[in-house]
């Protein structure tokens, strides 16, 4: 709500022409009615012929033209105003996004994020285009009916200030009954709104028990449930125009009825105010009716603008970079790690207190249960989650103090799951490179990465589309399609995520082979679920429910620590 | 327009419903006529100083005019409203005999949860046609004809006049916007695939993004593909609003033409002047129900595009209808074969399965192993007849499925795939799908072997089994298969989220139910594999070693290295 408003400030020139076009509008308004009026008098009671009408109908077309043209261009000036406000919300989503990443995308929330960008902001849209502009309209325009009327008799002025608040009392009466009943029915509908989708996305396993065409019923019964249950909040909402069309009717027949007995009993005004009269109060009624739907429209908006809030505010620390530069591009940096911590909110999974020290061209391995802040170590290291405290030094300076672009060009991340692009293996594997990487160094990538069988197999080789609109990669194939992009990138330090299982034996070697001429020039680091990982790292650090339990070699631990050497001992049995 | 032909087909069944809501529609639409009208005419009356009961007479009508109005639209709003939900519901069931036949052989074609959503989507919005594009036409027609034959009476021109206004606003103006609108919608909807593919792979792909540093790039990419969108939009929401601009300007300057007429009649005496107020209110509000027209197209092109798709889904089939007059399976211990079978994905670019035969005799125990996206599950899939082979033949019991009946395979089939559906109800209700007569006990003996005994037959089980967790589905799975009595076990990687020790048990249970039937298990683990008749090792669609676990175990090839990476694993 409040960033809607926050919107509305920003664009105070657009919002004065609303103004402007809504007094148009009304002024326009009244202008008709008086020309209608003019005419219709001269020709009733006078005995004006065509020619005598001919100017008042021209300066009448004129009226009508500037009257739907102001509508026009208030409801233009809504729609870009509402266009600029999703612009800026999906700029400022996005750089939140872009600060307080990684958490995200480890909880996976990446879904319920893309949603909003795309259908939460488009929904905003009709708060500008048609709420605003039909507020200021239905505001304004009443007003001035009003004032006219009062000038003109005011009798029918007093009778239309008595019965306009009748209108939204009303609404705001029948609003909260609807509010109230769509609660009640809140529990049944769920349950039947989504009765088809489930028998559908069930169809299969019905079919296999040969169930399925027994669901008919079972379909039709929560369709018409869901029908009776909406029936019931509409009746509601229905009853409320009922009453409000009823206000308006008795209220217009109110005033009719005053004017003919004015005009006829007491010859209190003539026909011109009479005739003026009854025609703006249909007018000044039906304006106060949009209002109420307005609002009624609004609402879905607002609601939207609310999770659009809510993501905004969702505040992280911000990882911070500085301005330093490695003095050895090429070298490792020497890590070390100072009581480094991290946690994910109160009463939440917290990584604490780690001390490690991981010296150029080591290789390293985090074990662990699952849970036990293996992943978010990772992350850490690679600077990717904000520490909440401790620090990590790289070559004697805090990892904050370097240049991002220059602690991320030492580093390769290999994930379990790398994410392919929409694009061509080409494009994919470049990504690796920030520099504009030549088609000579992607090819040897690829042929490295194991992954140039696959691609000469294929008529157009690199090029070839692959991700999202492209072909389909299995995990392996995946796998070494990352692999190439680390090729190409020939990192100082390499942070790894071991595939859990189910790669294929030629992926296996390949991985471990890649894996090992990687780390020849430089320090890797990983999160291990393989024994010889394990048994093959110059260090092991021992992770238990986000602690450090133990670190040192395998056999070092398997000596010392009964927990982890109760860990590694279960798989070789074979039995896990 | 076909498709829609037989929404309205299904439509028709609630004539009943239909007719009220044009009766009080119409109702509605000439008492608010006669209401303006009238009001016109009072006013006129009130200047001539009449007597003064005419003047009540005139009131009261008026009045009468004004509550019928508020009433009808009322009753009007209920009955259509009512009539769609229920013509909905008759599309729900409609569609739904027209899909179960094709299910779930069509679920193949389409990347599945995208179909389902997409027939709900679509189902929904054709609420709108009835609501938005078929009635209200209807009335708008019957309420200007009766006017235009009022007015008639008073001056045979003026009729005219509004006829033309009609054809304007209700038909020329839409038609009009109709053409424009089709292509700016076109272009809408490019580029909001655009925009969405690129948010798609911001988000998803952020982490390798970031470390590669290739965000800003993507940053600046997906504004401009939002900017271009955002303009689009705005392109599309400016001539909606033209559209009804226009609409409403045009039906202002119909008013203006009957009342130059009215003067121009009124001067020259062949019309009473006390008469053209009433004729110029009559104008005003005629034209009020019209403007609605201009969103006409808009929701006629959305249902058009929807029904479109709908029946699209369960027209592009020609097997089903044979389906059910083929020969069944008979009921007894099948062997499974499968002869230089090849299988092809539609949306895939090569093929799953390679060229593959094998041959399990009656009452074998065989396992397949692989790694993931080996072609495993789909060999499963194939004995299911759920989808069919490109190449090649499946036997069972030497009897071709191409020529057999997929219902009575799946009748002597207990099985048990990667995703088990649980619908909304309570436990007892998901496992009956098993069979209608089991009793209680057998139910809870079932659930007892595969240790979920700390679940009682009447727990609640959300859609999709929400509240389930992945182990608690499998098994839950597990036991709806075991009360089966089927001859064929097909089970896909069944305790892939259970523990070890529960897995064994569980495993131990299966196969000694399964004695004397035949059974072909898919699994990632390869811990038990001793007690198999055959291991059927898979790599990229192939079958690359075939033999009893000794003979693999000997020949250290394939299964051998993956046994001992296996090993390796934590």
């Amino acid at each position: 709500m409040d960033k809607l408003k926050a919107m509305i400030k920003q664009q105070k020139k657009r919002m004065a022409l609303l103004v402007l076009f809504a007094l148009i509008a009304g002024t326009m308004v009244i202008a008709q009615a008086y020309l209608l009026v003019i005419i219709i008098e001269d020709a009733f009671l006078g005995d004006a012929n065509l020619t005598d009408a001919l100017p008042w109908l021209g300066i009448l077309l004129l009226v009508l033209l500037f009257r739907t043209g102001s509508t026009y261009l208030s409801g233009r000036t809504g729609v870009k105003i509402g266009a600029h406000a999703k612009g800026e919300f999906r700029q400022s989503l996005l750089h939140q996004y872009k600060v307080t990443p990684v958490q995200a995308s480890i909880t996976g929330q990446s879904g319920g994020k893309v949603s909003i960008l795309m259908d939460a902001v488009d929904e905003v849209e009709s708060y500008f285009s048609s709420y605003i502009p039909q507020v200021i309209q239905s505001s304004l325009i009443p007003l001035l009916i009003l004032i006219v009327v009062f000038t003109q008799h005011v009798n029918s002025g007093l009778i239309m200030i008595i019965t306009a608040p009748f209108i939204p009392i009303f609404m705001i009466i029948i609003g909260m009954q609807t509010q109230k009943k769509s609660e009640e029915q809140l529990d049944k509908l769920a349950s039947f709104s989504g009765g088809f989708l489930d028998t559908l996305q069930g169809l299969t396993t019905l079919k296999l028990f040969g169930r399925a065409r027994k669901q008919k019923q079972t379909i039709e019964k929560s369709s018409l449930g869901f029908r009776d249950a909406t029936m019931e909040i509409l009746k509601v909402a229905f009853t409320s125009s009922f009453m409000l069309e009823l206000i308006s009717m008795l209220s217009i027949g109110i005033i009719a009825l005053e004017i003919a007995l004015q005009l006829i009993l007491f010859d209190g005004i003539t026909f011109f105010v009479g005739f003026l009269i009854l025609i703006l109060a249909p007018e000044f009624y039906t304006s106060l009716k949009e209002l109420g739907s307005a609002f009624h429209n609004g609402q879905s908006s607002i609601g939207a603008a609310k999770k659009i809030a809510e993501e905004l505010t969702e505040s992280d620390n911000e990882i911070t970079w500085g301005e330093k530069e490695f003095t050895e591009v090429h070298q490792p940096p020497n890590l070390k790690l100072n009581q480094v911590s991290f946690s994910y909110g109160v009463d939440q999974f917290h990584l604490s207190a780690i001390e490690a020290s991981l010296p150029p061209y080591s290789s390293v391995a985090i074990v662990g249960r699952s849970g036990s802040g293996k992943s978010t170590l990772l992350h850490l290291l690679a600077g990717l989650l904000p520490l909440s405290e401790g620090n990590i030094f790289a070559d004697g300076s805090p990892l904050s103090d370097y240049k991002e672009a220059e602690w991320f060009s030492k580093l390769s991340y290999i994930s379990q799951h790398p994410y392919i692009f929409s694009g061509t293996f080409a494009e994919n594997i470049a990504i690796g490179s920030t520099n504009d990487a030549s088609r000579e160094a992607i090819q040897a990538a690829a042929e490295q990465a194991g992954i140039m069988d696959l691609v000469q197999s294929l008529e157009k080789g690199l090029d070839t589309r692959v991700g999202e609109a492209g072909r389909g990669l299995s995990g392996g194939e995946k796998q070494r399609l990352a692999l190439a992009r680390a090729f190409l990138n020939q990192p100082s330090l390499i942070l790894f995520d071991e595939p859990t299982t189910g790669l294929d034996l030629k992926t296996e070697r390949i991985l471990q082979n890649s894996i090992r001429k990687l780390s020849e020039n430089a320090t890797i680091i990983t999160v291990a679920h393989r024994l010889h990982t394990i048994k093959n790292a110059d260090q092991i650090l021992f992770l238990e429910e986000g602690k450090l339990a133990g670190k040192g070699t395998h056999e070092e631990l398997v000596a010392s620590l009964p927990a982890y050497a109760a860990m590694v001992s279960v798989q070789q049995g074979g039995t896990a | 327009m076909k498709d829609l032909a037989i929404v309205t087909k299904l439509m028709m069944f609630e004539k009943r419903d239909i007719f009220l809501s044009i009766l009080v529609g119409f109702i509605a639409g000439i008492a608010g006529v006669g209401l303006f009208a009238a009001s016109g005419y009072l006013i006129s009356k009130a200047a001539l100083a009449p007597p003064l009961y005419a003047l009540i007479v005139l009131t009261s009508t008026v009045k009468l005019l004004g509550f019928t109005r508020a009433l009808t639209r009322y009753a009007e709003r209920y009955f259509s409203h009512r009539a769609t939900f229920t013509i909905l519901s008759n599309l729900r069931v409609s569609l739904f005999e027209k899909i179960e036949p094709l299910a779930p052989g069509i679920f193949q074609k389409y990347r599945s949860g995208d179909l389902l959503a997409r027939i709900v989507g679509d189902i929904e919005s054709l609420q709108n046609f009835f609501l938005r594009v078929f009635y209200p036409p209807i009335v708008l027609v019957l309420v200007f004809l009766s006017t235009i034959f009022f007015t008639a009476f008073f001056s045979i021109y003026a009729a005219f006049v509004l006829f033309l206004g009609l054809v304007m606003t209700g038909f020329v103006v839409p038609a009009i916007f109709a053409i424009k609108q089709r292509r700016i919608d076109q272009d809408v909807r490019e580029n909001r695939a655009v925009l969405s593919t690129d948010v798609t792979e911001y988000l998803y792909g952020f982490r390798d993004l970031k470390v590669y540093q290739q965000l800003e790039s993507r940053e600046e990419q997906l504004l401009q593909s939002s900017g271009q969108y955002i303009k689009e939009q705005e392109v599309e929401g400016i001539s909606k609003l033209f559209s009804q601009s226009l609409n409403t300007l045009v039906s202002h300057i119909i008013t203006a033409i009957v009342l130059g007429l009215g003067v121009y009649l009124v001067a020259n005496g062949s019309l009473e002047g006390v008469l053209l107020a009433m004729l110029v209110m009559i104008s005003i509000t005629v034209f009020e129900d019209a403007s609605p027209m201009a969103a006409f197209p808009i929701y006629y092109h959305d249902n058009q595009r929807a029904a479109r798709r709908l029946f699209q889904v369960v027209k592009d089939d020609k097997t089903s209808a044979n389906e059910r007059n083929l020969p069944s399976i008979p009921d007894e211990v099948p062997s499974v074969r499968m002869d230089n079978v090849t299988f092809t994905f539609e949306d895939e670019w090569r093929p799953t399965l390679k060229d593959i035969s094998f041959e399990l005799e009656k009452g074998s125990k065989t396992a397949i192993v692989g790694p993931s996206g080996s072609g495993k599950s789909t060999i499963l899939q194939l004995i299911l007849k759920l989808y069919e082979p490109v190449q090649g033949d499946i036997k069972l019991n030497d009897l071709s499925l191409a020529s057999s009946n997929k219902e009575s395979i799946w009748s002597m089939a207990n099985v048990v795939l990667q995703e088990n559906h649980f619908f909304f109800g309570t436990i007892k209700e998901n496992l009956l799908l098993a069979g209608d007569d089991l009793t209680d006990k057998q139910l809870t003996e079932a659930l007892q072997k595969v240790k979920l005994d700390r679940f009682s037959l009447s727990d609640d089980v959300l859609e999709k089994g929400a509240n389930l967790s992945g182990g608690e589905k499998q098994r839950l799975a597990i036991a709806r298969a075991l009360l089966k009595k089927g001859k064929l076990w097909l089970l896909d990687e069944p305790t892939s989220s259970v523990d070890a020790l529960t897995e064994k048990s569980i495993h131990e249970c299966i196969l000694r139910q399964a004695e004397k039937d035949t059974l072909i298990l898919v699994s990632h683990r390869l811990a038990g594999m001793e007690i198999m008749d055959h291991i059927l090792v898979m790599d990229q669609g192939e079958i690359v070693e075939f033999g009893s676990y000794e003979e693999l175990m000997g020949k250290k090839g394939y299964f051998y290295e993956m046994k001992e990476i296996e090993k390796n694993l934590l």
